[in-house]
């Protein structure tokens, strides 16, 4: 939900902003939950880069029961979140779909991150026409809405999975550029800057050694909601069917357990078990984010 | 004046940097020959086939170069002809199409920040009255939940409990009923855009009710003798709408993007649905009389916004 929605204004909150005692205190540590948070992300990643390898069902079989052909199971201990509509095992469906959905969101926020890291870094310290013209390609870019992009170039390239994570990765460059070049223009002025240049450190030196450095934090935590939006992003597509071809997906997955109404209301374990580790693995990425944004006191990001 | 002609400029330049850009995308990424025709337009050795497409071709000027052909469409759009959809003979032009689609999508996103803003205003006041008690902890969890569920998914939970476990709303859309059945069965679609947009209106204006609560005015007001609730809802209310109408304007635009999936999951023919079919026809005019109609509203919106501030806060118009 949290998609573009395009504030006017990022800003970056100064050390001094009115926090009471008790959110200071939470701000020194990171807390029990971030590290939940982290922990299952890191079983999905080992799961989904493991899944050919792991003993699990095979994703594509059909196992099919006695007298009953292709309709589908509810979990048991041979399949675990039961088996869907062609009678296919659910549970390592979920494990394959994991690849898909996090490769895209990593890809996807890595190309924003890089790109628009770039463009931001580079209006905010050029100022000037570099400034308008790039500041007016994030305008235009916010100007359509992001799923109304995404599908429309779906539709026009193929639909691979890089080109999938590219076209998204699009996406993510306006709002990550104007993180960047207001966190840029903020520290551009600072007296550690004007110290390097006046020892004589170039442009390129300045950007990549001083100021690189102070952006990137802000940036990790934006990294992070933003991987998010583009798992959501991509699971949109996937469910209305523009997502990666012949690949299993959550959104695909769950467009499968929820598009005929009789399904749904028989099966529901069909749409609920990728429904709940899409959302669980969207919830730690949101809130570890969120932990990290207060960690390092950036007060607004918005996607 | 200048102030507003810069405004202004700004916006025009937006549009059409998004319409020369979809329509550049299309045509370059895309066959619009193809799009057309059909499968006729490989055929050249037949003559029937060569005669329907250069027929095709003078009628949409495809033999022009990109910017001309660009012209013409422009020219055309901005006289409120959209064009005619592609390969569909006897279809209606796209802006009858358009016409009777854009209020079903209107209707969904006004529903959708109605249940938004009823929900998000008692929400924050009763959080923010409790900071840090265990309801505000417990409301500030459940808009994470919110945040982070996509819309599909919520769309699929609501439909599941709301439509087919208790029968209390209808499972699908039907453009036939009369308006107060339609609006009961735009609720449900309705409360998947808004739940969402609900969970971020209630933080942003938690959080500005906790400032504005230990303002020296609410103690004044307190000391008076005015009641707890007066004050939550006279006094401290106020001041945090200035941001909160900002919010909802930017929010709009992002809950066009969830009403595309919203209108396809619960078959509500408006503007997103169509969007979705029209790309997979790649019917180039009606995917770019959309992108424009929703570019635009989401431009007009940001528009108003300003005006909307410098009316109250002339300090804005420099």
């Amino acid at each position: 939900m949290s998609e573009l929605t395009a504030a006017s204004d990022v800003t970056v909150a100064d050390p001094e902003s009115a926090a009471t005692e008790e959110q200071r205190a939470e701000k020194r540590t990171l807390g029990v939950a971030f590290w939940v948070c982290i922990a299952w992300l890191v079983l999905m990643v080992a799961l989904a880069f493991l899944a050919p390898y792991l003993p699990i069902k095979d994703p594509r079989a059909n196992f099919t029961g006695k007298g009953q052909a292709g309709a589908s199971k509810g979990p048991s201990g041979d399949h675990w979140f039961g088996t869907d509509k062609d009678a296919r095992d659910v549970f390592s469906r979920t494990l394959w779909g994991a690849r898909v959905s996090l490769t895209v969101g990593f890809v996807a926020i890595a190309f924003g991150m890089v790109v628009g890291g770039t463009l931001g870094m580079l209006s905010g310290f050029f100022r000037g026409w570099c400034d308008r013209v790039f500041s007016f390609i994030f305008l235009v870019l916010l100007s359509f809405p992001s799923l109304v992009l995404a599908i429309m170039l779906t539709a026009l390239l193929d639909r691979k999975l890089m080109t999938i994570a590219i076209i998204l990765g699009i996406l993510a460059v306006a709002p990550v550029g104007r993180l960047a070049r207001a966190t840029t223009l903020q520290f551009a002025e600072r007296e550690f800057v004007m110290a390097a240049r006046s020892l004589g450190a170039k442009n390129k030196r300045i950007i990549v050694r001083e100021l690189l450095p102070n952006v990137a934090i802000p940036m990790s935590a934006l990294a992070l909601l933003g991987m998010a939006v583009a798992i959501v992003a991509e699971g949109g597509l996937a469910f209305l069917g523009l997502s990666v071809e012949k690949g299993i997906t959550w959104g695909g997955m769950i467009q499968l357990g929820s598009d005929n109404s009789r399904t749904l209301e028989r099966a529901p374990w069909i749409a609920f078990f990728p429904i709940g580790v899409l959302f669980l693995t969207v919830f730690a990425l949101n809130f570890a984010g969120d932990r990290v944004r207060t960690y390092f006191d950036v007060k607004e990001i918005s996607l | 004046m200048r102030y507003w002609l810069q405004r202004i400029a700004m916006a025009v330049s937006l549009l059409l940097a998004v319409s020369a850009l979809t329509f550049g995308a299309m045509n370059l990424l895309g066959d619009p020959l193809f799009n057309i025709l059909g499968p006729i337009a490989g055929d050249t050795d037949n003559p029937k086939s060569v005669k329907l497409i250069e027929q095709a071709k003078e009628q949409y000027h495809l033999d022009r170069a990109l910017g001309v052909r660009y012209g013409y469409w422009l020219s055309d759009f901005v006289q409120g002809d959209m064009g005619v959809q592609f390969g569909r003979d006897g279809q209606p032009p796209v802006t009858k199409l358009i016409k009777e689609r854009v209020p079903r999508t209107v209707m969904l996103l006004i529903i959708g920040q109605l249940i938004a803003i009823l929900l998000a205003i008692p929400w924050a006041i009763i959080a923010a009255s409790r900071v840090d008690k265990p309801v505000d902890r417990l409301s500030t969890g459940t808009t994470f939940l919110l945040v982070s569920l996509p819309s599909f998914a919520l769309a699929v939970i609501l439909k599941f409990f709301l439509a087919i476990k208790f029968e209390i709303f209808p499972l699908t859309f039907n453009a036939q009923d009369p308006l107060k059945s339609r609006i009961w069965q735009m609720i449900l679609p309705g409360m998947v855009i808004g739940l969402p947009a609900a969970a971020i209106y209630q933080r942003l204006l938690r959080t500005d009710l906790i400032t504005t609560l230990q303002e020296d005015f609410i103690l004044m007001a307190r000391s008076k003798g005015v009641s707890r609730r007066r004050v939550l809802f006279r006094h401290a209310l106020r001041p945090s709408l200035f941001s909160f109408i900002t919010v909802i304007g930017l929010t709009t635009g992002a809950l066009i993007g969830g009403s595309i999936v919203v209108e396809t999951i619960f078959r509500i023919p408006g503007l997103g649905s169509s969007l979705v079919e029209a790309v997979l026809r790649q019917d180039f005019p009606v995917v770019l009389a959309i992108v424009m109609i929703v570019a635009a509203a989401f431009v007009l919106i940001n528009l108003l916004i300003d005006v909307f501030y410098s009316i109250i806060d002339p300090r804005v118009r420099r």
